[in-house]
């Protein structure tokens, strides 16, 4: 016996599972909101109940949005990215500048999560990578170890999302994510990495660029580097 | 939030791509016991697993075991799609994956237990098809545990 939350009610309805809990939260978070212990027990209890129906499929909506977030409650990141990036350096003398500022509010991140981190995925540590992926880029190269590529770009996110977040506190995490890839060095060498690959008459290469970068943040993108004003 | 109408139109028709038919024929098992006696295992589809443990590939249809009775501060995600929210997890491990939510409803009696081993897939890049043989192994795995009932997350 299955029972279990759905993100999009549209694929659950097609699929029919025998019972399932559609929710409105934000992809990424199907019990919905970190931290409140309470309003996770919430959804799973509905969800749980379903078990209680005497035919199916059934597939119920959870009667409860998230509340929207105060916009005066809202943390700001920590990290003051300077406004413009100096371009006359290299990419990875930028980058790694740019890792410098982040460190203190990763360590502090550390501390806040008592060691909780996503960044691990990787052989290497985000500060190695960070370097490699700058050579890459001065080079002109296109990573041939996706999988690295892959483990390293999951790694180096992780570790600026937790550094921006690194203070207690409700975030906005779209706001987050808009200023992660408009704001940092390491968005923007990502996106141009993007570009490389997009670029390329490989198909197989293609597909390596839909795991960079998400759609929203390519299409924000003004230039064909990802570059913006 | 995930209402479509709320969407922009590529993302849209990214989801509704999604669409299948339904995944063979209707199964429906009624319970037979209340659900404070049910064995109840978890299962994401989110990608995680303990770090140090070998990462999922690009596609992979292979599944992780979770073992509850590790410290589920070292769980890593490796989901090979980028077009979600990872920090709720990095915060909570719980808005994915609510394993401590379980072993309290398991402390107050709601339930009657959580399974030893619970489980972890990533889906992303392939059919649903792919997930046969897997999804297959870790049903039999959950039968040994004497579970009754499965609670999924995707993500």
């Amino acid at each position: 016996m299955t029972t279990g939350i759905s993100l999009v009610r549209e694929n659950t309805e097609s699929m029919k599972p025998p019972r399932a809990m559609w929710v409105s939260f934000p992809l990424g978070r199907p019990l919905g909101k970190p931290g409140d212990a309470d309003f996770q027990r919430e959804v799973i209890m509905a969800a749980l109940n379903l078990f209680n129906r005497h035919a199916g499929p059934v597939l119920e909506d959870f009667p409860r949005d998230l509340p929207d977030l105060e916009a005066d409650l809202r943390m700001a990141c920590p990290v003051a990215f300077p406004k413009k990036h100096d371009r006359s350096d290299n990419w990875v003398m930028r980058l790694t500048r740019e890792m410098d500022l982040m460190k203190p509010w990763y360590e502090l991140s550390l501390r806040r999560r008592e060691g909780r981190t996503l960044v691990g995925v990787a052989e290497q540590s985000p500060s190695k990578n960070i370097v490699a992926l700058g050579e890459l880029l001065d080079a002109g190269d296109l990573p041939r170890d996706v999988k690295w590529l892959k483990r390293a770009v999951e790694d180096l996110k992780a570790c600026y999302s937790e550094a921006m977040t690194a203070q207690p506190g409700d975030y906005d995490h779209e706001a987050q994510q808009v200023q992660f890839w408009q704001e940092t060095v390491l968005g923007e060498a990502i996106l141009a990495l993007y570009e490389q690959y997009q670029r390329s008459e490989d198909d197989r290469l293609k597909l390596i660029a839909r795991i960079l970068a998400p759609r929203e943040a390519v299409g924000a993108a003004s230039g064909p580097t990802g570059e913006k004003s | 939030m995930v209402r479509l109408s709320d969407l922009a139109d590529y993302e849209r028709e990214h989801l509704l791509a999604k669409n299948t038919l339904p995944l063979g024929p209707a199964v429906w098992v009624a319970p037979d016991k209340p659900l404070s006696a049910m064995r109840i295992a978890l299962i994401t589809t989110a990608g995680i697993h303990y770090r140090g443990v070998s990462a999922f590939e690009l596609t992979d249809a292979t599944f992780r075991p979770i073992d509850g009775n590790e410290d589920a501060k070292d769980l890593v995600m490796s989901h090979s799609s980028v077009n979600f929210d990872k920090s709720g997890f990095a915060e909570d491990v719980n808005v994915v994956f609510p394993l401590q939510r379980f072993r309290e409803l398991e402390a107050e009696g709601l339930i009657g237990s959580v399974a030893a081993i619970n489980y972890s897939f990533m889906g992303a890049g392939l059919p649903p098809e792919a997930y046969e043989q897997g999804a297959s192994q870790v049903a039999g795995l959950l039968k040994q545990d004497n579970v009754d009932a499965v609670f999924l997350t995707p993500v």
